[in-house]
């Protein structure tokens, strides 16, 4: 997959009011600064900085981040819901690449 | 200088040379994770108190360092928590990543998979709306590296 291509998952339903695990992968090197071993040159990091998490277009949460997160990042995070509506997740790292995913959930 | 004081000087050097290595893990075993906390918390180690209420869930023993998960949960209510942080203690940057965090959360929950250079304490802070810090630790054996 190509780098900045995501998953983005949560409950296809829900009741008023639940805390539901929203679940994430993102294809991503997330490589730290490094010295390239047969050349010596160094290599310039290339990582996720930031995340936010937003339920119908109200910001939920802020994931910033480095090269200390594993590579093809995994991440979970709880959110209350209380009424229908789209989880939006939106994404960057340090190269301006700029991503988006949404998943829509209904509530009831 | 007369015999009496030599003896004296020598002794106390002695006792500082035998001292030395103990007091060093006291100040010095994390300068990295001081600096880095004193950097984005402004605060030190010794001011974030370790509390129970915070549920840092990793392995005991990590196969590798470059895929470590970890679980960071609280029944601290969310309307009284801000900000969580993640940290490791021996990596070569020990933030890992940080997390703010709203009502709209519903619950303290953070799930990832992080890295690991080496056997170290794994930390979850958590900063309070009343501008205190407290903490969970938990130490991971690690067997493989997962920097570089």
């Amino acid at each position: 997959m190509a780098i900045g291509a995501g998953i983005l998952r949560v409950p296809k339903e829900a009741k008023k009011g639940e805390i539901i695990r929203v679940q994430m992968v993102i294809t991503h090197p997330m490589s730290p600064p490094r010295k390239d071993p047969t050349t010596g040159q160094e290599v310039p990091p290339h990582t996720l900085t930031k995340l936010e998490l937003l339920f119908n277009n109200k910001p939920v949460s802020t994931v910033n981040m480095g090269a200390g997160i594993s590579a093809n990042p995994f991440m979970a995070i709880a959110l209350k819901v209380e009424e229908s509506g789209v989880v939006k997740i939106a994404y960057e790292d340090n190269k301006g690449g700029k991503w988006e995913r949404t998943a829509e959930i209904k509530v009831s | 200088m007369d015999r009496r004081k030599f003896m004296a000087l020598s002794a106390l050097a002695v006792v500082g040379f035998t001292l030395a290595p103990i007091l060093q893990p006291a100040f010095g075993s994390t300068p990295r994770l001081e600096d880095e906390l004193q950097r984005r918390l402004g605060v030190r180690l010794a001011q974030i108190k370790e509390v129970a209420d915070i549920k840092l869930t990793a392995p005991t023993i990590a196969e590798s360092g470059a895929n470590v998960p970890i679980t960071v949960e609280s029944t601290i209510p969310i309307d009284r928590v801000e900000h969580l942080w993640v940290f490791v203690d021996k990596n070569p940057v020990p933030w890992i990543a940080d997390v703010k965090l709203t009502p709209m959360n519903g619950q303290v929950y953070f799930s990832t998979r992080i890295k690991m250079g080496e056997t170290s304490n794994v930390r979850a802070i958590l900063k309070l709306k009343d501008g205190s810090y407290v903490m969970a630790t938990k130490e991971v054996k690690v067997t493989a590296g997962g920097c570089g």
